[in-house]
């Protein structure tokens, strides 16, 4: 049996996910929750597996006590999970074709689907950053919080975003030797604080305690300090920073060097939304949602009918706006199937739509205080390496934008960028920012690429399993 | 449960009570590692850096989004090239190949 049919599709088990598949099976919904991950709760909600160690999970905010609340609340008897599970495609009537953990691809048809597919990291690439030894942010906090192990014991973090500081934290508690943290971002941007942070005052103090954390143990925190270059023979032995002025260019003659063996970076977040797309929906650029997002209505279903999207696929924002569309999502799909819809339920909606609101504003004043500078991506060296898979440099797009290949399309024509095994997943987001960049088109204006099936590599093995 | 080291070279971190170490087979040298951590971090705590060359060019990569997005660390496990250390959990008795032409 190659085919099942489900009631609600949820893909991403995520906060946004499994906010919305507690609901969904409160309310006697048949719910298929998928994801391509070892282990239930998306990237925010990682902990050390049952079986690897007693002590389970390092310091969890409040946001991440809530996320784990909602995994002990779902009732898995009501629900089908399946982890390690890949989507590889979204077809018309909702037909979607998955590789299982056993890879054997099936088909499932969903009647809704909810696309809950969260964010990945983004990159400022630099000098070297394909060398052993630099990692995403994301990684080192991937390996100590679910796996309880530290790639070294001394490390620089440099980038940009609130993020770094959780890496830092996370890094200082785990014993290891923090040479710095580079940030590229001023100190004092300015953008105009708005009264609607105040709703966010618990996020702001934890931000505060990671911060007082940082300072009382004396690590030496930069701003306006970008990393320009990684140093080593076959692996990271030293990393390079330069300080840039209030225009995001680099200030030359004042380079600083900091021997380590592990350099942590990140610039932020974006959407996963190349499901999304694949299936047909629509997407935007959006700067104070931090970049290309889903496009959806109020009621977050998007361009086409039955399929919805909540999390960061709509905008970055952060785990509460995640668990608020969660539940958004899961209302308007009970009300699409329905189900009983009463004033109790309109009042609760009216209720989580303001709150969505906040927390969008919220992420517009993160996502615009850390948005990438167009003269950071001008300042890349020629021989810096961008899509990694397919080691296109900055100096081949260079040129091939001077040869008239100036558009997301064309480039990936001329130079196979972003057609490598991750399927332009690093270097997609980069090339966009790259392109308005060199052109001084805005974003808004360009046509994505056309992301085709299947979204992530497959085995011709694990596709010849399917029958009809 | 064993007494965790802590000794300034073990890239474990110590106080989360692990529970007894399986052995798991690299490049045919067998290497310590405990059920429950993924590949890639059996792999990083016993010092392993470079986990494949690049397509085109050849040059040594290792990890880098650690999340099962940039395929960077693939490895060989039991036989089947390309899989994502990082998407996968360590298994007692695991066979792991790295710098195999397939997995760049």
């Amino acid at each position: 049996m190659n085919r099942t049919t489900v009631e609600v599709l949820i893909i991403g088990n995520g906060l946004a996910g499994i906010v919305a598949a507690n609901r969904l099976v409160a309310a006697g919904a048949d719910v298929m929750l998928l994801d391509e991950n070892i282990h239930i709760g998306g990237q925010l909600l990682r902990q050390i597996p049952e079986r690897l160690g007693s002590l389970r999970v390092y310091h969890p905010d409040y946001v991440k006590k809530i996320g784990f609340e909602f995994i002990a609340a779902l009732r898995t008897e009501k629900i089908v999970v399946r982890n390690r599970a890949r989507v590889l495609g979204i077809y018309p009537g909702r037909e979607v074709l998955i590789e299982t953990a056993e890879k054997k691809v099936s088909t499932v048809k969903a009647e809704r689907i909810l696309l809950a597919t969260g964010a990945r990291e983004r990159f400022l690439p630099f000098r070297g950053w394909t060398m052993p030894g630099v990692l995403s942010s994301g990684a080192v906090q991937v390996l100590i919080k679910s796996s309880g192990v530290l790639p070294a014991r001394d490390l620089v973090i440099g980038g940009s975003g609130l993020f770094l500081y959780s890496v830092a934290y996370e890094c200082l508690k785990a014993g290891a030797k923090l040479r710095a943290v580079l940030e590229q971002t001023p100190l004092w941007n300015k953008i105009p604080l708005t009264w609607q942070l105040l709703h966010q005052l618990p996020k702001l103090t934890e931000g505060s305690r990671f911060l007082s954390k940082l300072i009382f143990s004396g690590v030496p925190l930069r701003y306006s300090t970008r990393i320009i270059e990684a140093r080593g023979n076959g692996a990271l032995a030293q990393v390079v920073s330069a300080p840039v002025d209030g225009k995001g260019n680099i200030v030359s003659g004042r380079e600083k060097i900091y021997p380590t063996q592990l350099l942590a970076t990140g610039f932020g977040f974006s959407a996963n939304i190349e499901l999304a797309q694949m299936a047909g929906c629509l997407s935007a650029y959006a700067a104070e949602r931090g970049g290309w997002v889903v496009k959806t209505d109020a009621n977050l279903e998007t361009s086409l009918p039955g399929i919805f999207t909540a999390g960061e696929t709509t905008g970055i924002a952060g785990g509460l706006k995640s668990i608020c569309e969660g539940e958004i999502a899961a209302l308007s799909i009970l009300r699409q199937m329905g189900r009983p819809f009463g004033p109790a339920h309109e009042k609760r909606l009216a209720k989580l739509l303001r709150q969505r609101r906040h927390h969008l504003q919220f992420g517009k004043y993160f996502n615009l205080l850390y948005r990438i500078p167009a003269a950071a991506y001008l300042d890349i060296p020629d021989e810096t390496l961008i899509c990694r898979c397919e080691e296109v440099t900055m100096g081949d797009i260079r040129r091939a934008v001077a040869n008239g290949y100036d558009t997301p399309a064309t480039l990936k024509i001329a130079l196979r960028s972003a057609m490598g095994d991750c399927q332009g997943r690093i270097c997609g987001p980069i090339i966009y920012d790259i392109l308005a960049a060199l052109t001084g088109r805005s974003q808004a204006e360009m046509t994505p690429l056309v992301v085709r099936p299947p979204v992530k590599p497959v085995s011709i093995e694990s596709l010849a399993s399917y029958s009809e | 449960m064993n007494r965790e080291k802590n000794r300034s070279d073990n890239l474990r971190i110590a106080g989360i009570g692990r529970c007894a170490g399986i052995h798991i087979r690299v490049n045919g040298r067998m290497i310590t590692a405990f059920p429950g951590e993924t590949v890639l971090a059996a792999l990083t705590a016993a010092g392993y850096k470079v986990l494949k060359k690049s397509n085109v060019r050849g040059e040594a990569r290792g990890p880098f989004c650690g999340m099962g997005v940039c395929y960077e660390c693939l490895v060989t496990i039991d036989g089947t090239p390309k899989q994502r250390s990082c998407m996968v959990e360590v298994a007692d008795n695991m066979e792991i190949i790295l710098y195999e032409p397939d997995n760049g």
